[in-house]
């Protein structure tokens, strides 16, 4: 009885000490990442401030200011946030010494939000052997989400452009099957890719519903050649597969080549600022099809939707020069704005004491569909092995004219990519 | 010392070759609608080109440089004429008071930053391409770099005949660019300015010495070019809108019309505009090979081409050198 | 015989790399990135100097020369898995090549036609990766299959720049270095003194374009190893020819001062005091250069010959 009594008090003993070095190793005084302390956490990443892409320079300030509001209201866990923003210019050999710079002079804690497709693969592997996060990346290729497994610190945000000319693909064969479409595309990987996914939409019918496809380079200061031969080809459906200038560069042209087709362009390019200019420029603009996974600022319908207001209060209070675009429809500040509530939210769940890690892995364990700035509805979902947190897109048309709008219709498109 | 002929006659096979060229087009243009309008549109472009290029060549015929900062000036002229619409000028009127602009930025820099350097090629190219990054600096830190849109300055009709189209826009351009061309023209060919003018880019000592202000004559000249450029600028606007680097591309096909046409010839240089937008448009739409990203390196193989068959252009003389 | 003259600055040329080769004990990662791109900027411009300050040939398109050697490490890498050092010859090798290649054509062309010529290679090499874009990966570039250390590119870019300093030194100041000069001072005048020009200018063309390949090849490690043709843009050609010139042609002393601005103005000026973050940077380059061409005709070698005289005195 005796020695029972004992062993069993040893056994305790010593799962208790066993229990106590596990439960320390656990929770007791981790590693600690650059970049953060018990009252800040720094982050930043490069954008396109000027250059040939600098119309998307509203993007990172509209992500400041949502950290800014946030800061006012006690930070994450008591930590406030700051970003810092470096101008690349678009161009990848300057992405590089620049990201260098925010890694190993400034210590970043994570780059957020950088911006394009070449300068974010330029950093791609640099970053993933620093083991820093590469999250909330604003570009809409596909190996970002596919590549998780070679690339484990990288995270994307918004839908894959494969995915998204899907819908365009799908919708056509619902709901227009004789079309004779015609296709103007950018001829780089952005819009190849566009390109490919129309056709994996339009599945088996695509070579013989494609009566065209041109391509355009940067370079080209006209596209009449390229809408010409489309509208020669017998086209009757135009798909504008181009950054925004191009793409309003084409409806005008369209409509002055005396083509008028059903016409789809990308989300990248439906900024409503942009519709209005091409109808100020003549071109026709009343049907034109494209999707998006935003709010809306100025759809009556979302209008009084809290992200609106949540976000017109944030921009009259930490970006005023932001506040016009926003009313106006610029979708490049709700984009910062749902990017911004988007690492919030991660930084939340990545526990009392984030790492480095678990902000990642807060990145991949997305589960909400309370974003308020991203279209009603839409959950951000990811997990292990799914790394696309927008998989859902509304479609929308244009209806209006020179003072319209984008109007959603239809159901929401699930399983985009 | 090169020594220049500066009759202007063609020679012959060249002749031969346009006017073959020519009936091509016309009978292309007859039996299909499509070559008609690709055609027109190459014309539209085209002319823009020739504008430029012409900037590119009143320069170099005066002092036998290349101005890199000719597109980026002609881009911010643009941008002044943004300004003064914005201010509430009428179009046509911005038009107009932004040529004069153009004029008096275009005699600034030639004596405040050229001038001094004038006699070393090299230097002047260095820095015109200083001007070129220093221009859009300037430009972008002032109105930005996102897309800014100026009124339609022909309105956006459409015209139909059969069954080609023809945008007003486009034909404006047109009118509008052959119109500064022909003023130009009659400019050097019947005034005492541009006898003085042609007599200083073409025989500075002697003009010097019969009383021609060659200093005064050159820095007209880039005034001038300043002014083509403003044209194409503005006339470029509808198709790309205002952005900083609109001009960039135009430059690069201008320089191809100007090495086409022979750098010291006006007409060489629009007809050599002309020429290439027609080209590029045709080969695009009948070369399946020829597609978007071969457009720039296909022009520019047209004028290493040009040059290696005939070292002076088209329309240019070949120079004599003398030792 | 007449032993070599060994010029005065050679001492600081060795003082300079022996504080180069202790600075990366001192140094950030990223203070050696901006170096890298001094040294990679370093190369291209001695480069451009032998054909342009030596031979009077202008070239608007060395940017084009280092695409083609970053191409050819991507490519050797990515395909192969060639050691990154044996490509750096191999890049030397075919922008050899290809600089002869397109300096036999360019014997036809002089001053600013040859400007123009070379201009439109600037303009159309980085076009043809997407025109071949299976093979050389399009617009988002094609990767080595291997990265490298800050501390590796810095020690390879500058023994580079060094190895390639002494060969320059060397062809210059021989036979060959004199044939160049009689050519750009008076061709008439070389022929008649039993100079072959075609040999000589097609000569000066491959070897400033090896060196510009080479430069090509570390610029290409130096990004991670992805070559992309937006990396090779008109921009890098017009930068490599304004680095010249604020060297001074000519000379090879003055190299470094155009390297390091060239090199460093990016990051430097886009913390300009005056007219904030976002666009100093332009404006702040291109009045640098406008005000070096018009106060320094002769460049940074121009001044320290011109001090080096005032010291004589």
């Amino acid at each position: 009885m005796g020695m029972k009594v004992k062993r069993v008090v040893t056994v305790l003993a010593v799962a208790a000490l066993a229990g106590a070095v596990l439960a320390t190793a656990a929770s007791g005084a981790p590693r600690k990442d650059p970049g953060i302390t018990s009252t800040s956490i720094l982050i930043g990443g490069t954008f396109p401030l000027t250059g040939p892409a600098s119309l998307y320079k509203t993007i990172p300030f509209a992500e400041k200011a949502y950290f800014d509001y946030v800061n006012d209201h006690g930070g994450v866990n008591g930590r406030k946030i700051t970003m810092e923003i470096l101008d690349d210019a678009y161009d990848p050999s300057k992405t590089v010494p620049l990201t260098q710079q925010l890694v190993e002079q400034d210590k970043v804690f994570a780059d957020f939000g950088s911006l394009g497709t070449a300068d974010n693969l330029a950093i791609w592997s640099y970053l993933n052997v620093k083991h820093v996060p590469q999250v909330g990346i604003a570009t809409g290729d596909s190996y970002w989400g596919f590549s998780y497994k070679k690339y484990p610190w990288t995270v994307a945000f918004q839908p894959d452009y494969p995915g998204e000319a899907k819908i365009y693909g799908k919708y056509i064969l619902a709901n227009m099957p004789s079309a004779k479409i015609g296709v103007l595309y950018q001829n780089d990987a952005y819009g190849k890719n566009y390109y490919a996914g129309l056709r994996v939409g339009l599945g088996a019918k695509s070579k013989s519903m494609i009566v065209s496809a041109q391509s355009y380079d940067v370079t080209q200061t006209s596209l009449t050649q390229q809408i010409l031969a489309l509208k020669s080809a017998g086209a009757d459906t135009f798909v504008v597969f181009a950054t925004p200038s191009p793409t309003i560069t084409a409806l005008v042209t369209a409509t002055k080549v005396g083509w008028s087709p059903a016409t789809f362009i990308n989300n990248v390019s439906a900024n409503r600022l942009f519709l209005l200019a091409a109808a100020a420029n003549g071109a026709a603009v009343d049907g034109v099809i494209s999707t998006s996974y935003l709010n809306s600022s100025t759809l009556p319908a979302l209008a009084k939707s809290p992200g609106v207001a949540l976000g017109n209060d944030i921009l009259a209070k930490y970006a005023p020069s932001l506040v016009s675009s926003f009313q106006k429809g610029d979708g490049n500040v709700m984009y910062g704005l749902a990017q911004g509530w988007t690492f919030v939210y991660a930084l939340q769940h990545a526990g009392k004491n984030p790492t480095r890690a678990s902000l990642v892995k807060a990145y991949k364990s997305l589960n909400t569909s309370k974003n308020p700035f991203v279209y009603p509805g839409i959950k951000l979902q990811t997990s292990a092995t799914d790394n696309f947190p927008i998989e859902q897109e509304i479609l929308i048309k244009w209806a209006g004219g020179g003072s319209g709008d984008w109007v959603p219709f239809g159901k929401l498109y699930s399983g985009v990519r | 010392m090169g020594v220049r002929r500066f009759t202007g006659d063609l020679s012959l096979p060249v002749l031969a070759g346009l006017a073959a060229a020519c009936v091509f087009l016309v009978v292309g243009c007859l039996s299909s609608s499509i070559f008609a309008q690709q055609t027109v549109a190459g014309l539209a472009q085209g002319v823009i080109y020739g504008s430029l290029a012409l900037a590119l060549v009143l320069i170099y015929r005066a002092t036998e440089v290349i101005n890199f900062a000719q597109g980026e000036l002609a881009m911010a002229t643009t941008y002044i004429a943004y300004q003064l619409t914005q201010w509430g000028v009428s179009y046509w009127a911005a038009f107009f008071l932004t040529l004069a602009i153009a004029f008096v930025l275009g005699v600034a820099i030639q004596v405040t930053v050229i001038r001094p350097i004038q006699h070393s090629v090299i230097a002047v190219v260095i820095v015109t391409i200083g001007l070129f990054v220093l221009i859009d600096g300037l430009v972008t830190w002032k109105f930005g770099a996102d897309l800014k849109f100026m009124p339609a300055p022909f309105g956006n009709r459409v015209y139909h005949v059969g069954a080609v189209t023809f945008a007003r826009q486009d034909l404006g351009t047109l009118v509008v660019a052959i119109g500064s061309v022909v003023v130009l023209w009659l400019l050097f060919k019947y005034t005492k300015l541009g006898l003085a003018m042609r007599a200083a880019a073409l025989r500075p000592a002697a003009a010097s010495l019969v009383g021609v202000r060659v200093k005064a004559m050159l820095a007209i000249g880039w005034g001038l070019a300043a002014v083509l450029g403003a044209i194409a600028g503005l006339m470029t606007e509808p198709t790309t809108f205002l952005q900083p680097t609109m001009m960039q591309a135009v430059l690069l096909y201008a320089f191809a019309a100007a090495v086409l046409g022979g750098l010291e010839s006006p007409a060489g240089a629009v007809i050599g505009g002309l020429a290439l937008g027609v080209f590029l448009n045709l080969i695009g739409q009948y070369i399946g090979f020829a597609t978007s990203e071969l457009r720039l390196p296909i022009a520019f193989a047209v004028l290493l081409g040009v040059l290696l068959l005939k070292p002076s252009g088209l329309f240019g003389h070949r120079k004599v050198r003398r030792v | 015989m007449r032993l070599p003259r060994i010029p005065a600055g050679l001492p600081v040329a060795a003082l300079a790399g022996l504080v180069l080769a202790l600075l990366p004990f001192t140094m950030s990662g990223y203070h050696e990135a901006l170096a890298v791109q001094v040294a990679i900027f370093f190369i291209a411009i001695l480069g451009l100097n032998i054909l342009t300050g030596y031979t009077g040939q202008i070239s608007i398109g060395h940017g084009a020369f280092m695409a083609i050697g970053g191409y050819t490490t991507a490519v050797m890498s990515h395909y192969h898995h060639t050691n990154l050092i044996l490509t750096l010859p191999m890049a030397f090798a075919i922008a050899f090549v290809c600089g002869v290649l397109v300096g036999i054509p360019a014997l036809r062309f002089s001053g600013v036609y040859l400007a123009l010529a070379t201009f439109a290679l600037a303009v159309s090499v980085p076009q043809l990766s997407l025109k071949f874009s299976k093979f050389l990966g399009a617009r988002n570039g094609l990767q080595t299959s291997k990265s490298v250390s800050h501390d590796w590119l810095y020690g390879v870019s500058w023994s580079c720049a060094a190895i390639l300093f002494v060969l320059a030194w060397l062809v210059l100041r021989g036979r060959t270095g004199r044939a160049f000069r009689a050519v750009r001072d008076s061709e008439v005048a070389a022929v008649s003194t039993g100079i072959s020009l075609p040999i000589y200018k097609v000569l000066a063309f491959g070897i400033s374009a090896a060196f510009a390949g080479v430069a090509g090849s570390i610029f290409v490690l130096a990004t991670f190893g992805y070559a992309q043709p937006d990396e090779f843009g008109v921009i890098l050609s017009l930068e490599i020819l304004v680095g010249a010139a604020v060297a001074g042609l000519g000379s090879l002393w003055g190299v470094l001062a155009g390297a390091a601005f060239i090199g460093l103005l990016p990051f430097i000026s886009s913390s300009a005091p005056l007219i904030g973050s976002n666009h100093g940077e332009d404006v702040v380059r291109g009045l640098i250069v406008v005000a070096v061409m018009l106060l320094l005709p002769n460049g940074v070698a121009g001044l320290l010959a011109r001090l080096a005289r005032l010291r004589r005195v």
